[in-house]
């Protein structure tokens, strides 16, 4: 049986339609064809269209003029695609959904179903909203670049497709170094407009096949196919950790970042996405915590590492409600004649099941998770506490982190900490490295000012280890400063050592700041120390740090002698 | 003050390998995309270069030097990409060229003295004022540009 083309035809007429609908139908189930909101064409065996409905109208340019070929009805009407179509067409066979775009940009599905005598229906769907919305959704509106969601639409398909062709997938996470510094001193605005950049950058480093996306913030990932792995990933980490770090140019600023990466490798690392990723993202923090401006890629014992780590700061989290932590003093003198002048407070923390937790262990998780804010505070309020019930001439000097200068709020957490505990102001030594020094010098430096306005004194502890100590004595008058012990224990084997310690001194006393050697372990050391002019120690060999009951024992033996 | 004049000067080092023929393909490449692009933007300048070094000098609106600063960031045939000055500036210094060159031809050499020898032309020694003077000294002592 052949297909009646006129007939049909007359079926959709509209007159027919009006006069009387109810029949139509039912005689014509076929008629309801030329309402429905999807387009149809019915193609006939020589590839002329012989049919087509009130949408299809909508989408091409010739219609409803008769029998033009289905290839020249595309082709005119300027459909992107068509070549798939056509095949299909020409394949006479069922199809599933293919894309094709119309040029004013309407996105359509297009789908083949045999009729007999070899013509085919051809359905259209506009799916342009859907595919807009998906993109939207997939999308980082700020750069362009896909979102997490697409990442992992995105990685889910080649992790798919590699375990059947036994390609590699390599996943690398990036984040930004100092970016979070840009935003806080520049605004937002040139921030987003960094971010623009280092997304161009990434982009044009990639290769077309390279998924880069953005996940929020400072944060990227780059999905590497059918590259010959671990090579092409080590290369592709290399390059983006020195491009990234290029200059950048922005209204008027010069800005200079980094670029920390993490990679995983699937199968290598991982089968599964959330492994990849879980696993990407532990190379990444082990970049960061090994300096930052590195890549590294994922190893087997980051994950036990981390876990060790992750209980780490669970109990850490812990210790201050469950009041592990106490504080320990140890004595600072001056020389000739030997007088006690003050402590230096020292954090210990005592765990139930792990005894005591190395600082070196723990401050820098504290730092990390901005624990040492609450901590730095229980230990401000505790030390000037505890030093009101000394003697008025002791001082009592109180270590303060980068992130609490950072938090901005230290200075008035020691305003409040002197009014409560009425310590008088002169006896609170606050001493800070040059690390916090580097980290922000504007900010800092206001703040360091705001503590001198409550008449607490500064002192700039590990001088020397730092990269700019001078630059900062000559932005703010330190009121000590404090030599580093690995000059202190150096004097012994090395002339340098010694020549520093006699810099430091003679810098100290034509800037009028006290030096104090701090680290002192021998007597050998204490007089070398002494030989380079240095007046004020604090070492195991003079005193080790003691408990409360054991600082103010100490003054008492001393104070005959002092007054 | 996006429109004002500003003036860009780096250096970086210079990562075509190979034979003075190369060298001299890849500059000439480089050349003519310079003076291509920065025409039509209104960027003037000079570009100095041997087998160690770029240095250039690029002038223009704000908004089109940084375009063409963040274009020379991406560019592969640059390491170590050093901003030395960007400011304002009251006039142009090499109003007449959109990319004027100085290769270190032996004569150059000879004039450029002190700044190229044995170990070539090393422009972290120099500061950024001496640096846009050697150059302009160069262009202009020369008839007109390569």
């Amino acid at each position: 049986m052949s297909i009646n083309y006129p007939e049909l035809a007359n079926a959709f007429s509209v007159a027919a339609w009006q006069r009387e609908p109810a029949q139509s139908i039912k005689d014509n189930p076929v008629a309801v064809l030329a309402e429905i909101p999807a387009g149809v064409l019915i193609v006939d065996a020589e590839g002329i269209v012989r049919f087509s409905n009130a949408s299809a109208s909508t989408m091409f340019a010739l219609m409803p003029a008769a029998d033009i070929g289905i290839r020249s009805l595309l082709h005119l009407s300027g459909v992107s695609n068509a070549v798939e179509l056509n095949r299909a067409i020409d394949a006479r066979a069922p199809s599933d959904a293919i894309r094709v775009g119309l040029p004013d940009g309407r996105i359509l599905d297009a789908r083949i179903r045999p009729l007999h005598a070899d013509a085919v229906v051809i359905t259209l769907v506009d799916v342009t909203t859907y595919v807009r919305e998906a993109a939207l959704a997939a999308n980082d509106p700020l750069t362009g670049l896909p979102n997490r969601a697409g990442l992992i639409a995105h990685l889910t398909n080649a992790l798919g497709s590699a375990k059947t062709t036994g390609a590699e997938v390599a996943v690398l996470y990036l984040d930004l170094d100092r970016f979070k510094l840009v935003n806080d001193t520049l605004g937002h605005h040139i921030g987003d407009l960094l971010l623009i950049k280092v997304a161009d950058r990434l982009r044009n480093a990639t290769r077309r096949t390279d998924m880069v996306a953005r996940l929020g913030g400072d944060e990227f990932a780059i999905v590497q196919e059918n590259e010959s792995q671990p090579r092409s990933a080590e290369q592709m980490a290399r390059r983006l950790v020195e491009l990234i770090g290029r200059t950048y140019v922005i209204s008027g600023h010069q800005l200079n970042i980094g670029a920390s990466i993490g990679i995983a490798l699937a199968p290598a690392h991982g089968h599964d996405r959330d492994t990849v990723l879980r696993h990407a993202d532990l190379a990444l923090y082990r970049a960061k915590a090994d300096g930052r401006s590195r890549f590294r890629f994922f190893q087997s014992s980051m994950d036990a590492e981390m876990q060790v780590r992750r209980r780490l700061e669970e109990e850490l989290r812990r210790a201050l409600p469950l009041r592990e932590f106490h504080l320990v003093y140890q004595p600072q003198y001056r020389l000739d004649p030997h007088r006690l002048i003050g402590f230096e407070v020292l954090l210990r923390w005592s765990h139930p099941r792990r005894g005591a937790v190395a600082t070196s262990e723990f401050i820098p998780v504290a730092e990390e998770i901005g624990l040492i804010i609450p901590i730095g505070e229980w230990v401000l309020h505790t030390a000037c506490r505890e030093a009101t019930n000394w003697d008025p001439s002791i001082g009592v000097a109180v270590n303060v982190s980068a992130a609490q200068f950072r938090n901005g709020k230290l200075v008035d957490t020691v305003r409040a900490v002197l009014r409560q505990s009425g310590l008088e102001p002169s006896r609170l030594e606050l001493e800070i490295t040059e690390t916090a020094l580097l980290d922000n010098t504007e900010i800092v430096l206001a703040q360091l000012r705001g503590l001198k306005q409550l008449g607490v004194r500064v002192a700039m502890d590990d001088f020397g280890t730092g990269y700019s100590s001078l630059s900062y004595l000559r932005k703010f008058p330190f009121d000590k400063i404090k030599i580093d012990q690995s000059f202190v224990q150096g004097v012994e084997e090395s002339p340098d050592c010694g020549a520093i310690v006699r810099a430091v001194v003679a810098l100290g006393q034509s800037l009028g700041i006290d030096t104090i050697a701090e680290g002192i372990e021998t007597d050998e050391q204490l007089s070398r120390i002494k030989a380079e002019g240095c007046r004020t120690v604090q070492g195991f060999l003079t005193g080790r740090p003691m408990s409360p009951e054991a600082a103010i024992e100490l003054q008492r033996a001393v104070a005959p002698e002092q007054t | 003050m996006q429109d004002a004049l500003h003036q860009l000067t780096y250096f970086s080092r210079n990562r075509l390998a190979g034979l003075e023929e190369a060298l001299h393909d890849g500059i000439r490449d480089i050349l003519s995309v310079a003076r291509r692009n920065n025409a039509t933007v209104g960027v003037t300048g000079a570009l100095i270069f041997n087998s160690l070094c770029f240095a250039q000098i690029l002038e223009g609106s704000r908004e089109a030097v940084e375009h063409i600063f963040e274009r020379i960031a991406q560019d592969d045939r640059h390491e170590d990409v050093t901003l030395l000055t960007f400011s304002p500036a009251a006039e142009r210094l090499f109003g007449n060229w959109s990319m004027a060159y100085v290769g270190l031809s032996a004569r150059d050499t000879e004039r450029f003295g002190g700044f190229a020898g044995e170990s070539g032309f090393d422009p972290r020694r120099m500061s950024a004022d001496a640096l846009g003077q050697a150059i302009y000294q160069l262009v202009y002592d020369r008839d007109g540009p390569a």
